[in-house]
């Protein structure tokens, strides 16, 4: 038979190893490899001596942009196809559509596991056997030592399976009709045949017929600069904890399957418990050797040769966990790690990730951000020669959008001196930078190349990778603001989606609040973001919203941040959204009556700016700590205030018939509370307070540290209360 | 034994219930069995998960490899301590295993304040005490010590609600499977375990005792956590199953309507997975009793079950009347019942002022 089409799972060393054997039995005069057609040209450059783990990383700029990743480490069926087919001097070839096609449209990874993920019959066997998820099924079935050709006709029935139990979307068809014609080709042509290809193609490829032309490299329309080259990559990046488009879980624990075979459970099990004891857990060797004896027991229990990956994972949780848990163990489901996972978990599964990182071989080509980078900055007018520059916003926004996505890439020489402030009262954005011209800027640009080819890409791609161990609101706005300042709508679309998600399980009012506020200032100055975000924009604002009246409810006390966080949560009921306003309405009034007194005048100016009619006086008359009290009513009801001094006189009224004592204990309260007032207003209300013609201007703008009055008046009460007792 | 079959039990223990399969299961299971053990592990595995193939109910809903890694603890010698939350069937898997791995789940030690060293080791019948002397037959035996001889599991429920020195009483059982009796001579000092001897604890989150064991005791123990069930279809279902028999049971032949036991297993798992967490635990257990509680109320004091009926049994038999808890429940009525769609929600939320309290 001259075609032999190898179904594999990329990244898995079963499959390689399948792929040697075929490869070295077959002797074939073509090795077709499903992987970015566009490569071919260059498909020597793989062959450099490179240290793996390395990625072709493909990208396409014009009409859309699109990036993606073709990862590989030495267990890779494809890069064994690639080594091997070169040894046995077979001509080699990549033979799927290119990345920026639209069959990969929302791909980022070439090599992912989209389809054995989405499965409903692979669930299903999972049920029936017992196992919770498809990465352990597949370990359970193909991982364990098994004679190559039991081992490729089960790999045949499962993927005829997986296949069969899933509508073939168009995309898939696109590409498999494409990679037909290579195949049709190469068997006209003439000499054995091997095809390395996604199992989930193998079937359809099985099929392919002789004949044709050597297929051509379809022509990117609509795409101004498109490309392939190689960029290093590493196993935090290939592991499925991490990213939620990517291979097979745990690569260290993979590559050492690759590289000692059947040792590779117990040698793993040692690695971690070593990892562990450097993170200064104490593991004892008892306790090493019960994970061991655990490990060997599931494997039995299990039916397992040799220790699989899951058999030593969960022998090391059983010995070492001796507590209980708050989030299932990690490897029971895929994703992400969920929230409150044991650091010790945690610890072990990145000892199973690793932490090796690629190199690329001397002599192999620049990828092209390096170009880019100087591009854009000649392009933006920018003087390397250095200096202050200042740039008003919006007006100069690309000149600071090529700054900002250097400075997120971490490029030495650009220094963001003073941001743009997005505070609601000031009408001017303008940002301060300095340019230095810095000798390490080029290293710095290829180590980057990773994240994308040109600064913009890379950009986002590395802002988003820094917000995945991240949680909550806040530090997802604080992201969506700068992925505003770089300028990448898309990024900036998905991060006000995630806000969107963050705000719904969001804990802290006060961080809530701090994201509510960021969401709000950038629906506000649409300037930086474009009509397009608006709408999503919105949603996030009204979840947000939602749960800050969910957490407000059951505040138990309001410091400074959970003041703001309100105050937040006003300014969004003062925009023209639609948002629940009867709902906020009947929030605040409850609280009101039921909280204590610093959150009472938070609630009560909530109502009160927000054109509810209230009756502050009666309340501060009979409030417990007045300062408290006043500094929530004073942040949110300033204005209100100010047109209604009604209440200030109360207060008067009230601090006027303390004691010195009584004063000085509530100064810190009131001060706070006050120093919600610009200094103009400060002057009305001491204008107000001392009659007209008193120096009110002198009153407030005491040129006296406030410490230091404060201090002066506790020294006074002491000096008092000695004259007292000597009866002076 | 030919009369107590004809005596209806509330509740027989799971090797009387589940006679028949594990009776099943013991003739056709040829894997290996670790010493001591009934059944082998992966019959265990049956047994516990079920296998519609073999007639075989699933009895546990839960992680299939929390089951494996529990088995391969007791297989290995290592004592088993199940955690979690109330509710959670903890006490459930215990017996199950020590039912279908010894044939017999009834060796359980009950944690609590009062227990002492005597209920964990062993204790004497004072009359012949006095009378005899120190002998094998004056000594009253605990259930671990007849484990011990035995070779069975012993189950030791909500362990952490112990004094720690009295939990320590295990130590010499579990590391060295021996227990002394000093006050006997020659070879009844000391009572070496049989194989197939091991220990089944149990204790809950919420009992702010797990801290409180020794670094010793728990090093003799692999910790499983037991979480609630994860997905909703499931939980509606075994409520469904478990209620509906209870229900038969009170002698109420209509179950719960569907839509009120999704509104009210939904309830649970809002209640429970929300960040406010209730100090009455929102377990499945709970959501059983609060559907078994609707249906008798429904079916004896009014004409079928209404939301109302929920709100009343959700705040008696869940929430105890808890004020903080109370404060809560409100909250959540207020801000998230209110906006469920549908017309039971509604209901629902319209029979909000059953909450007592302001």
């Amino acid at each position: 038979m001259p075609l032999h089409v190898i179904g594999v799972r990329h990244h898995s060393p079963a499959c390689a190893r399948l792929v040697e054997h075929v490869i070295a039995e077959v002797r074939p005069r073509f090795v077709l490899i499903e992987g970015p057609v566009d490569m071919n040209g260059r498909i020597d450059e793989l062959l450099l001596g490179h240290e793996l783990p390395v990625a072709i990383y493909s990208y396409a700029h014009g009409a859309r942009s699109h990036a993606s990743w073709s990862p590989f480490c030495a267990y890779s069926p494809e890069w064994v196809a690639l080594t091997e087919g070169a040894r046995v001097g077979a001509t080699t070839r990549f033979i799927d559509l290119p990345a920026w096609d639209e069959a990969f449209l929302e791909v980022e990874n070439r090599y992912s596991d989209r389809h054995s993920r989405a499965s409903e019959r692979m669930l299903r066997l999972c049920d029936r056997l017992g196992i919770e998820d498809t990465d352990a099924l597949w370990d359970h079935l193909f991982e364990q030592p098994l004679p190559l050709d039991v081992l490729r006709a089960r790999l045949a029935t499962y993927f005829v399976e997986l296949r069969e139990g899933d509508d073939a979307l168009a995309r898939d068809e696109l590409r498999e009709a494409y990679m037909q014609q290579w195949i049709g080709w190469a068997l006209a042509t003439g000499g054995p045949v091997v095809v390395v290809c996604g199992g989930y193609h193998a079937p359809a490829l099985a099929g392919s017929v002789a004949g044709g032309p050597e297929p051509e490299v379809p022509r990117a329309r609509g795409m101004e600069r498109t490309g392939s080259y190689l960029v290093p990559y590493s196993f935090h990046r290939l592991d499925a904890f991490v990213g939620y488009e990517s291979g097979m879980p745990s690569p260290a624990f993979y590559q050492r399957a690759w590289e000692d075979g059947a040792e590779a459970g117990e040698h793993m099990l040692f690695h971690a418990v070593t990892a562990l004891r450097e993170r200064r857990q104490p593991l004892s060797p008892a306790d090493a050797v019960a994970a061991l004896t655990l490990a060997r027991g599931l494997a039995t229990l299990r039916g397992h040769a040799t220790l699989g990956r899951t058999d030593v994972l969960d022998g090391l949780a059983a010995a070492v966990v001796k507590e209980a848990l708050d989030a299932p163990l990690p490897w029971t489901r895929r994703g992400k790690l969920a929230r409150g996972t044991d650091p010790l978990l945690v610890a072990m599964v990145a000892a199973f990730s690793g932490d090796k990182i690629g190199r690329l071989a001397p002599g192999t080509p620049h990828p092209p951000i390096v170009a880019d980078a100087f591009a854009e900055l000649r392009g933006a007018g920018i003087d390397l020669a250095g200096g202050k520059l200042i740039l008003p916003l919006p007006a100069e926004r690309a000149r600071s959008r090529v700054l900002h996505r250097l400075r997120v890439l971490g490029i030495p020489g650009f220094t963001l001196v003073r941001a743009p402030s997005l505070d609601r009262t000031r009408t001017t954005l303008a940002e301060e930078w300095q340019i230095a011209r810095a000798l390490d800027a080029e290293a710095a640009l290829i180590e980057a190349a990773a994240y994308g080819a040109t600064i913009a890409a890379a950009a986002a791609a590395k802002l988003e990778e820094g917000l995945r161990g991240a949680r909550g609101i806040a530090a997802v706005t604080r992201a969506l603001r700068t992925a505003a300042l770089i300028g990448i709508d898309e990024l900036a679309l998905r991060l006000v989606e995630e806000a969107r998600a963050a705000a719904a399980t969001e804990g802290s009012f006060a961080d809530l609040g701090a994201g509510l506020a960021e969401l709000v200032a950038l629906h506000e100055h649409d300037v930086l973001f474009g009509a397009r975000g608006a709408t999503a924009l919105r949603e996030a604002i009204v979840a947000a919203f939602d749960r800050g009246l969910w957490l407000f409810e059951s505040l138990a006390d309001a410091a400074q941040r959970e003041i703001e966080a309100a105050v937040a949560l006003r300014d969004a009921c003062r925009t023209p959204l639609a948002l629940d306003r009867a709902r906020a309405g009947a929030v605040m009034e409850r609280r009101v009556a039921d909280a204590p007194p610093a959150l009472r005048g938070v609630a009560l100016g909530f109502l009160w700016s927000t054109g509810g009619t209230v009756d502050a006086a009666a309340a501060a008359r009979g409030t417990t700590a007045l300062g408290d009290f006043l500094a929530g009513l004073f942040a949110l009801a300033r204005e209100e205030v100010l047109h209604e001094p009604a209440v200030l006189d109360v207060v008067d009224a009230l601090v006027q018939p303390m004691t010195r004592a009584e004063f000085l204990q509530q100064i810190p309260a009131l001060r706070l509370a006050f120093s919600w007032f610009p200094p103009r207003e400060k002057e009305r209300i001491a204008r107000r307070i001392l009659g007209e013609g008193a120096d009110a201007r002198a009153f407030v703008t005491l040129d006296v540290a406030p410490e230091a009055t404060i201090a002066g008046l506790a020294l006074d009460a002491q000096v008092d209360e000695i004259a007292r007792r000597y009866g002076l | 034994m030919a009369n107590a079959k004809k005596v209806v039990l509330q509740r027989p223990p799971a090797e009387v219930t589940y006679e028949a399969e594990l009776a099943r299961l013991a003739k056709a299971d040829d894997a290996p069995r670790p010493p001591g053990w009934r059944l082998s592990p992966r019959a265990v595995r049956t047994f516990i998960l079920g296998d519609p193939a073999r007639k075989v109910r699933q009895k546990f809903v839960g992680q299939p490899s929390l089951v494996d890694r529990a088995m391969v603890a007791l297989a290995t010698g290592r004592g088993l301590m199940l955690v979690g939350e109330p509710g959670t069937a903890k006490s459930l898997l215990s017996e199950l295993l020590a039912a279908a791995v010894s044939g017999v789940s009834t060796r359980t030690i009950q944690g609590s304040a009062g227990t002492t060293e005597d209920h964990i080791r062993y204790s004497w019948n004072y009359a012949l005490l006095l009378a005899e002397g120190p002998s094998p037959r004056a000594l009253v035996a605990s259930p671990l010590y007849q484990a011990m001889k035995e070779g069975a599991i012993v189950r030791f429920e909500e362990v952490t609600r112990c004094p720690l020195e009295v939990q320590d009483a295990l130590l010499a059982a579990l590391s060295d499977r021996v227990l002394a009796v000093p006050e006997l001579a020659g070879e009844d000092g000391m009572l070496f375990a049989r194989e197939g001897f091991n220990v089944i604890a149990t204790a809950n989150t919420r009992d702010l005792g797990v801290n409180e064991m020794s670094a010793a005791l728990k090093r003799r123990f692999n910790f499983e956590t037991v979480f609630p069930i994860p997905d909703l279809a499931t939980e509606i279902a075994l409520v469904r199953e478990e209620s509906s028999r209870l229900l038969e049971r009170s002698g109420v032949t209509t179950p719960l309507p569907e839509d009120l036991l999704e509104v009210l297993v939904t309830t649970f798992r809002e209640l429970r997975g929300g960040e406010e967490r209730l100090s009455s635990p929102m377990s499945t257990a709970e959501a059983v009793s609060v559907a078994h509680a609707v249906g008798v109320r429904g079916a004896y004091l009014g004409d079928g079950a209404t939301a109302a009926d929920v709100v009343e049994c959700l705040v008696g038999a869940a929430v105890k009347s808890n004020d903080d808890d109370l404060k809560k429940l409100r909250k959540y009525f207020e801000q998230r019942v209110s906006r469920h769609e549908g017309a039971t929600w509604k209901a629902l939320y319209e029979a909000r002022h059953r909450i007592p309290g302001k």
